[in-house]
């Protein structure tokens, strides 16, 4: 009798279950997760820059890159930097050249401005046609504006009289990355 | 009962029936005094227990022979509910576009309901019960740049009105999955939905923010279903 008692209840419990698994929940949770990893984002503000002659006759020609930055590094072991490269040479000839100047001393330099978390290159720079070159650099932890962050290229160019006179066109290719 | 019309030849098999049951209970072979008053008593036994075998082979024709007719009123209370079925236990926010580009996510929710004809409505809402953690992350209550928001669309209820444009999640308030009207019900077509059960589709979108600490983090989000 016990047994059968026993049976009867447990079918019935049984039956409970399955009819509120029928019925369905009111409420009901879940969890979302998200992993957030270092990423670097860049926006050239500038997309042609036009490097003119303002001092004296032959003095170099200059003009400024524009550039926000987004950046996210991993704290304590991370970092990031922002470089740039001439990836296509002044072009038509006959005009200044990174990969064959007319004269040996002709450069395209330039020097930089980076806002906090970054910290600008020092000094005057050298733009290459083969190497990347720096422009900032991040550290460990290093978060930017939601808008993100402003920097600066100013560019100088030897005024070369070898230079025949006509326009010519150069492109520089910026790169940041974030570990 | 009688032994007339009861044979010798009866008799004296019952009689020794009995006699042959008296020896195996009492172990004697002679008990001829309590024989006779004992067999009519096991007699009477036997003819009750025949007369109500007979009763009950009898009952069904009784019942063929007369016809009953009786009411009874049935009365089913049908109330207004909801219930929400199976759905990921967790939803992984992730991107595979730009730098900085949104994560996405889906999420399906199972759902069935039925609202009261012409006054009822119900709802689908959620609400983020636990912020994400740790911090230093995303958040929705204390985003660490405005206009960080962990948003959504809906789309596909098969029963019910879809939530309009892109919600934001709160902490503190619930907000709009599926609206429900008046005399909507899950299953069985016609006023009803075809399908049993119903489905929607929340698809969500995470601003990344640069000034996320990188780490994961995670957030509780409560559904709850209305009905009346």
């Amino acid at each position: 009798m016990k047994k059968v008692l026993t049976l009867t209840a447990l079918i019935l419990l049984l039956a409970a279950s399955s009819a509120l698994a029928q019925l369905g929940a009111t409420t009901g949770t879940t969890t979302m997760s998200v992993a957030v990893v270092a990423e670097a984002g860049l926006t050239v503000n500038t997309s042609t820059t036009t490097l003119t002659e303002t001092g004296a006759n032959f003095s170099p020609y200059t003009g400024t890159t524009s550039l926000t930055y987004y950046i996210r590094t991993t704290p304590s072991t991370g970092g990031g930097n922002i470089q740039l490269e001439v990836t296509t040479d002044f072009a038509p000839t006959g005009g200044p050249s990174l990969g064959s100047p007319p004269t040996g001393t002709d450069a395209l330099k330039y020097t930089c401005t980076v806002s906090s978390p970054g910290t600008a290159c020092t000094g005057s720079q050298t733009s290459s046609k083969t190497a990347q070159t720096p422009v900032g650099t991040f550290g460990a932890g290093a978060n930017s504006a939601f808008a993100g962050n402003s920097a600066s290229v100013a560019w100088s160019l030897t005024n070369d009289p070898l230079y025949k006179v006509a326009t010519y066109t150069a492109t520089v290719t910026f790169t940041i990355s974030a570990t | 009962m009688s032994d007339q019309g009861t044979s010798a030849a009866h008799r004296c098999s019952l009689r020794f029936q009995y006699r042959e049951r008296c020896a195996r209970l009492s172990g004697l072979g002679s008990v001829s005094g309590a024989v006779s008053l004992n067999m009519v008593g096991w007699l009477i036994k036997r003819l009750v227990f025949l007369v109500a075998w007979a009763a009950l082979l009898l009952a069904p024709m009784r019942l063929q022979a007369a016809t009953l007719t009786t009411t009874q009123t049935l009365q089913a209370v049908i109330s207004p509910l909801g219930g929400l079925f199976s759905f990921p236990n967790s939803v992984t926010l992730t991107k595979s576009g730009t730098t900085f580009s949104n994560y996405t996510g889906s999420l399906s929710i199972q759902y069935r309901a039925r609202t009261t004809q012409s006054t009822g409505s119900g709802s689908i809402t959620v609400k983020a019960t636990a912020d994400f953690t740790p911090t230093g992350g995303p958040s929705i209550a204390t985003p660490p740049s405005t206009g960080d928001a962990l948003q959504y669309t809906c789309s596909g209820p098969t029963l019910g009105t879809s939530c309009s444009g892109t919600q934001t999640v709160s902490t503190s308030a619930a907000t709009n999955v599926v609206t429900l009207s008046a005399s909507e019900c899950t299953g069985g077509g016609g006023s009803c939905s075809s399908v049993s059960p119903n489905t929607v589709t929340l698809n969500f979108t995470l601003t990344d923010d640069p000034q996320y600490k990188t780490g994961s983090y995670s957030a509780t989000l409560t559904f709850t279903i209305s009905a009346t």
